[in-house]
């Protein structure tokens, strides 16, 4: 086994096996990490929306080249179920309707092309949608990736640069030397390179503070439900409209993957679901299962006779402005990727990026201090 | 929504449950059973759809759920559990809508299904578990095929040959990979209580004209179903010698299992401390002996579920499970210590017995080796072999890391079918044993259900 490298990534979710690829691609040996399984943790959990609809003004930039990355990897590697079926945002009630136009101009100034629909329009796109909504936002742009596929692509792209990918080894330490990133400490032992890159999604701030790097990362609940596989019934990705204020009155995602299960979730109550330790994967509450069910049941009633067949539970990696934090951070050499928020898929090929455009000097496509590690350190003493 | 509260909640209707409810109803506790079968009784004492108990396994059965009924435990029947939450509550789906549980304490004796190992042609009609060609002849009296071979390890093989031979339908041929003859006569002297079972069954085997010991299956063959099997010898170093394969033509049923896997979905969900040994079915629910509790305070497991053993102990160790039940909620009879003290030594002798001739019926090592880069390992996603291999090639890693890449397990059956031949794969092909492997954990729902049953059970709050 390789016990030196270039760089080592701490991770094999879907941000740390995107920058194993990007810094693979810039032609340096890659070590990727993984406690458990590639993509086992939230990633493999995660809806995989790979959109730019109602997520956050500042970052559509950066969101849009993300958009256009995942695309291209498809062309690449088509082989993690891409697929660019749109997006359905449904408003419930007429107060909403404010807050779906004020999204639908800032969108549409940054030239993308979501609409308002009324409901029949709605149906014409999304049949199976016959539940009493007032109206839909349509962002048809929007794709969906099977998680575990895209991470396995992302490795796969990486192992062809020349990155190494080792299972089930636990990073409990970072190694320090003369002021600069040394290394690891692992279950398996000392691995050594003079760049580590922490995409540890909720593990990561704990590594960090072996480095006495304080990272502002909690961990979130991540629920999410699976029926058994049928015929087509759901087209597209549909969630829930995101309130106006700032307010997060709850959040809602259903689409149905390629192996024929529909996938959905519903959080209510402020959209967000308890804090805990990632190392204790808990079940699913009872409340999140009766929303979830209620709200998929309320859009598609025709559904009420189909199996539920699985759910799970991970957490997922919170800060506190729902941005990652990426660049670099404490020691020299040392970097960070992580704070998905919950919506990390869509972004982590951005944040691979500036991951390899900080190490390599060069100039990334998007802005990247909105991610800046220190940015709360910078507002806490401003 | 039917909500019903309850002392003790017995979750499986088979020897072990039905000996639980009755000893926790007889101390005075109020029992509820839930069991997924249309009538009590699991699969060793199944019974008769239709009419009367026929052998002296159904009668005994039916004994068994007449005593229970007649101490006041309710039989909750047709009901799946699929749901287990924090606060002692269990959901159901009963024929008559859903069903929602709380108890104050639980015992699980939920059993347990065979234990599948794939090989080539596995998906042809006509092959099956010899636990489902059994249940075909329990429930109706439908033999599997005109010319039966049963294949694959284990006492069990025997009980379904006789149950087969009781409806007329004694199969052609016996296919196992054991070798043992002295050692089981040897283990049946030593306990004259199983003498007159031991005479059945030999009986049963010795009417099966074409016998061979050392010999696995190694290949179905046929069109639209099964027609003929491959077979080849075990040699000394435990390999399975390809190069000595003999076909038998003229076969329409293929019933071959390697014995069973406890059913521990349940007591998985609700974190029950469980361990693995492969020769009581791979994992299995870790319970204290004379009590039956688990780790949990407050739920207990008997029967198959604690590791394979047969009807005899399950029996036994549901009645300890009932009276500790019982007792640790107040409820102490007079006999309790002389009671407990009795069934645990006799317990102790069933157990020693069933798990010592489980010992003497090993699965082969090699028997993963059968499985071919191009055999369907997980039938609900189709996925083979050959995808396990280069997911794990590709830097996953263990039983979950082949499901998340591959789908193997993700299906309707979520890994009941493939569970054992993934972990067994995944050891093999990285050099880690079956039990490091590890193997996909339970999560709600413990059965597919309904999405407007899962919406009654959960949606009026807490009980």
């Amino acid at each position: 086994m390789v016990k030196r490298a270039d760089a080592i990534v701490v991770g094999a979710g879907v941000v740390g096996a995107a920058t194993a690829a990007a810094l693979a691609e810039s032609g340096r040996r890659v070590l990727v990490l993984e406690q458990g399984v590639p993509g086992g943790a939230v990633s493999g959990a995660s809806l995989a929306c790979i959109g730019t609809h109602m997520m956050d003004e500042e970052e559509l930039p950066l969101l849009t080249w993300c958009c256009e990355a995942w695309a291209e990897l498809d062309r690449r590697a088509p082989r993690f179920e891409y697929n660019r079926c749109g997006q359905l945002r449904f408003l419930r009630h007429e107060n909403e309707r404010r807050s779906a136009e004020t999204w639908i101009g800032i969108e549409r100034a940054a030239g993308l092309r979501p609409e308002l629909l009324d409901p029949a329009e709605v149906q014409a796109i999304e049949p199976g949608l016959t539940g009493p909504i007032v109206a839909a936002t349509w962002s048809p742009d929007s794709a969906v990736v099977n998680p575990f596929l895209a991470v396995r692509t992302l490795l796969d792209v990486a192992r062809s640069g020349s990155a190494d990918v080792v299972s089930g080894a636990t990073v409990t330490a970072l190694v320090t030397r003369g002021g600069r990133i040394a290394g690891v400490e692992t279950s398996l032992g000392r691995f050594e390179a003079s760049i580590v890159v922490i995409a540890g999604g909720p593990w990561t701030q704990r590594l960090a503070a072996t480095a006495d790097v304080e990272l502002p990362i909690v961990p979130r609940k991540a629920q999410c439900l699976a029926t058994v596989g049928t015929r087509p019934v759901i087209r597209t990705v549909v969630g829930a409209c995101k309130a106006e204020g700032g307010v997060d009155a709850g959040y809602t995602q259903i689409q149905q993957a390629a192996s024929g299960q529909v996938l959905f979730n519903t959080v209510l109550e402020g959209g967000v679901t308890a804090t805990g330790s990632p190392e204790i994967v808990p079940e699913v509450d009872r409340a999140f299962v009766r929303d979830s069910v209620d709200t998929l049941l309320f859009l598609f009633p025709a559904l009420a006779g189909l199996d539920l067949l699985r759910s799970w539970v991970r957490y997922e990696a919170v800060t506190p402005d729902d941005r990652f934090l990426t660049g670099p951070a404490g020691p020299e050499g040392l970097f960070v990727a992580a704070g998905d928020g919950g919506t990390g898929f869509v972004r982590s090929l951005g944040m691979a990026r500036i991951i390899r455009d900080r190490i390599d000097g060069t100039t990334p496509p998007c802005r990247d201090d909105l991610y800046d590690v220190g940015r709360f350190a910078a507002r806490a003493a401003a | 929504m039917m909500r019903i509260e309850t002392d003790i909640l017995v979750v499986g209707g088979g020897p072990a449950g039905l000996s639980a409810a009755l000893a926790a109803a007889k101390a005075g506790a109020k029992v509820d059973l839930i069991d997924a079968g249309t009538q009590p009784g699991g699969q060793y004492w199944m019974q008769d759809p239709v009419g009367p108990p026929s052998t002296r396994q159904q009668a005994e059965g039916a004994a068994a759920a007449r005593a229970a009924i007649a101490a006041n435990v309710t039989i909750h029947s047709g009901a799946e559990v699929w749901a287990a939450f924090p606060e002692r509550e269990i959901l159901a789906n009963g024929p008559a809508g859903p069903l929602a549980f709380r108890y104050r304490a639980l015992i699980v004796a939920s059993g347990a299904y065979d234990r599948v190992m794939p090989f080539p042609g596995w998906t042809l009609p006509g092959v099956m578990t010899p636990g489902a060609g059994q249940r075909l002849a329990k429930l109706g009296g439908t033999a599997p095929g005109r010319r039966i071979a049963l294949a694959g390890n284990g006492p069990f093989l025997y009980a379904v040959a006789a149950t087969l031979r009781g409806i007329g339908a004694t199969p052609a041929m016996l296919v196992e990979a054991g070798t043992a003859r002295c050692a089981p006569a040897r283990l049946v002297s030593r306990h004259p209580a199983r003498w007159a079972e031991a005479l059945q069954l030999l009986a049963a085997v010795r009417a099966i004209r074409d016998r061979r010991r050392g010999f696995v299956v190694t290949e179905a063959l046929g069109g639209d179903r099964v027609q003929a099997i491959r077979i080849a010898p075990i040699s000394h170093d435990g390999a399975i010698d390809t190069t000595r394969t003999e076909t038998i033509s003229g076969i329409d049923a293929l019933l071959i299992g390697w014995g069973f896997r406890p059913m521990i979905e349940l007591t998985a969900l609700l974190r029950c401390r469980h361990a693995y040994d492969r020769d009581v079915g791979g994992w299995y629910c870790s319970a204290d002996a004379e009590t039956g509790r688990t780790s949990i305070p407050g739920i207990y497991a008997a029967g198959e579920v604690t590791g394979i053993a047969g009807a005899a102990p399950a029996r036994l160790s549901g009645a300890l499970a009932g009276i500790a039940a019982a007792a640790d909620l107040g409820l102490v009879t007079s006999d309790f210590a002389h009671r407990r003290a009795i069934l645990a030594r006799r317990l102790q002798t069933a157990r020693a017995f069933g798990q010592a001739l489980g010992r003497l019926y090993p699965v082969p090592e090699s028997i993963a080796t059968l499985v071919c880069d191009e055999t369907i390992v997980c039938r609900c996603e189709d996925v083979r072999k050959g995808d396990i291999r280069a997911a794990l090639s590709g830097g996953t890693k263990g039983v979950a890391g082949a499901k998340l890449w591959t789908r193997a397990g993700m299906g309707r059956c979520q890994g009941r079918i493939c569970g054992f031949a993934v972990a067994e794969i995944v050891a093999a092909e990285t050099g880690t044993s079956p039990e490091a492997a590890g193997f996909n954990p339970p999560r709600i729902p413990l059965r597919p259900v309904p999405l407007n049953v899962v919406l009654a059970g959960t949606r009026e709050g807490a009980l």
